[in-house]
């Protein structure tokens, strides 16, 4: 009887434990190749191993080197600057386009091609960008004059790279905005309409305060992805020149993949691992605050 | 902002046009270095037969196509069971912050252990589940009307029938639109497969940047090698590109 009333209970609030089963195979996945892997950092970060040979425990030694190495901590200059210059522009891009093209006859065309960077073959836009923009031969300097010199100087190089991970990923912050922007419902709109609120006022005063949620959101990802990725980096200048654009992420690969260091390539590992933790922290405080504020208000 | 939006429509059609034009620019073009005289030519794919690319598209078509149909299986399952009350969406948040490329290190490893590295298996099992796919399943599970699943349940079906007959058949375009995005990021790894497996197994991504390390001058064949390297991704996402953005948008939304 008390079985049975249980299971009814049970089955009210929706919570039907035989369907669990069928989480079996990806928890096992998630657990297997993220959660293991993620705690063996620790364990690898303690030893001198150089991928093919049997790794010696040398303690401390990896993250204390983390302390005094000027290479780390000019990577994680590199990256910050990189996300100083990507992540504004980012956002800026994605709410000015979602904005204008919202209602547009040409909006789902817009958002076709604006998305389509980020699914095609990364390879093939790495040889596409390189035919076009080489500074020595490339097509827009021979045709237009306009050089971009990324070959040779630091800052250009940084640029570069900024403009590659703008041009693939503005689409996900675009279709993000202008899901959000859907969510407004339309009486809020009015509301401040008939309360005589000209049109970019209603923008500036109802519609972009409504999509701060979003667009701290799009910030928190975009910080993680600016702290850990590299494929661009990888595919474009290979981390130069002079190592201007040699990110923290690419660091990592060069330590553990080109110099076979796969112990220290574990201590960066972690070292990055902290980092985005402590600003994904700092971020969620942020948000919480201003979540807490509102609801004072 | 509507300039704004142009430019930036512009400066992102730019790369994308070229990828579909270079490919047929002849040689003779190139050596005379004058962009006046790029006419249109076949050549270049058949120059493409020498170099390996077909083997990496094998490569990458087997793997990343095992990846997709495990993704969705368990991503399935996972995504019901969670729709059901299993508490698993903050390790999936978690996970959906950590790409693969960061734990390359730990992951090198333990294909070490397991005698992984260097065979078809390092591209495959690592990738078994995707965060993401689970995400976005949950998402449009959440707009499934519950009725259908509980009659289902009064029919006497079990879950794993209820998944495959009902939930699945349902949910279609969501999958179809999902398999996309999972193609993609998959396709898409550069750095994992080279530091996973050597040459004989390289990927299309692998493939690319070595050929354009190594004949960096050879504008057609990189054109071509480029064009035919991404015409699976372009062929899917015009196909069902009107899904995929709305799986992606609705997905994000609130």
């Amino acid at each position: 009887m008390t079985a049975r009333a249980g299971g009814r209970a049970r089955r009210l609030a929706g919570v039907r434990p035989r369907a669990f089963a069928l989480a079996l195979p990806a928890a096992l996945a998630f657990v297997t190749f993220s959660i293991v892997p993620l705690l063996a950092v620790l364990r690898y970060a303690t030893w001198r191993w150089s991928g093919t040979t049997e790794p010696v425990a040398v303690g401390a030694a990896n993250l204390l080197r983390l302390l005094r190495d000027d290479a780390l901590w000019s990577s994680l200059g590199t990256t910050v600057a990189f996300a100083l210059i990507a992540l504004p522009a980012f956002l800026t891009l994605s709410l000015a386009i979602a904005l204008a093209i919202e209602g547009l006859r040409l909006e789902r065309a817009i958002k076709a091609l604006l998305f389509a960077p980020g699914l095609i073959t990364v390879g093939g836009s790495a040889i596409a960008w390189y035919l076009l923009y080489n500074p020595d031969f490339g097509v827009v300097p021979e045709l237009t004059g306009l050089i971009l010199p990324w070959t040779s100087r630091p800052w250009a190089a940084l640029l570069y790279v900024v403009l590659f991970t703008l041009w693939q990923q503005t689409g996900y912050g675009v279709l993000v905005t202008s899901a959000a922007l859907r969510g407004i419902p339309r009486e809020v709109k009015e509301a401040a309409r008939v309360d005589g609120a000209r049109d970019d006022q209603v923008r500036r005063l109802v519609v972009i305060p409504m999509l701060a949620p979003t667009l701290l959101f799009l910030t928190i990802i975009g910080t993680v992805i600016s702290l850990q990725s590299y494929t661009a980096v990888y595919l474009l200048t290979r981390g130069g020149p002079f190592g201007s654009t040699r990110v923290l992420g690419y660091y990592l690969y060069e330590t553990a993949f080109e110099r076979y260091e796969l112990g220290y390539g574990a201590a960066i590992t972690l070292f990055v691992l902290a980092i985005t933790l402590l600003v994904a922290y700092l971020q969620a405080r942020i948000l919480a605050r201003r979540g807490a504020a509102e609801a004072s208000t | 902002m509507r300039l704004v939006t142009a430019a930036f429509c512009a400066f992102v059609a730019l790369p994308l046009v070229w990828l579909a034009y270079a490919a047929f620019i002849p040689a003779e073009a190139l050596v005379r270095a004058n962009l006046a005289t790029f006419g249109f030519s076949l050549e270049n794919f058949a120059a493409l037969h020498a170099t390996g690319l077909w083997r990496a598209m094998g490569v990458s078509f087997a793997a990343t196509g095992l990846v997709v149909a495990a993704q969705l299986a368990f991503g399935l399952g996972a995504a019901y069971a969670i729709r059901n009350g299993l508490r698993m969406l903050g390790l999936v948040m978690l996970l959906l912050a950590l790409p693969s490329e960061l734990l390359l290190v730990p992951l090198y490893r333990l294909l070490q252990g397991m005698a992984l590295l260097d065979t078809i298996g390092a591209l495959v099992v690592p990738f078994l589940a995707s965060p993401l796919v689970v995400f976005l399943l949950l998402q449009a599970l959440r707009r499934v009307p519950w009725e259908v699943v509980e009659a289902a349940r009064l029919d006497g079906a079990g879950e794993v029938t209820i998944v495959h007959r009902v939930v699945a058949p349902i949910l279609r375009p969501e999958m179809t639109a999902t398999a996309v995005l999972a193609f993609a990021a998959h396709w898409n790894l550069v750095l994992y497969p080279r530091i996973m497996t050597t040459e004989a197994l390289w990927t299309v991504q692998a493939f690319l940047t070595e050929l354009l390390r190594a004949r960096p001058f050879e504008w057609g064949l990189l054109g071509a090698a480029a064009l035919v390297a991404s015409l699976p991704l372009l062929v899917l996402y015009v196909a069902f590109e009107k899904r995929i953005i709305e799986v992606f948008e609705s997905g994000f939304r609130s």
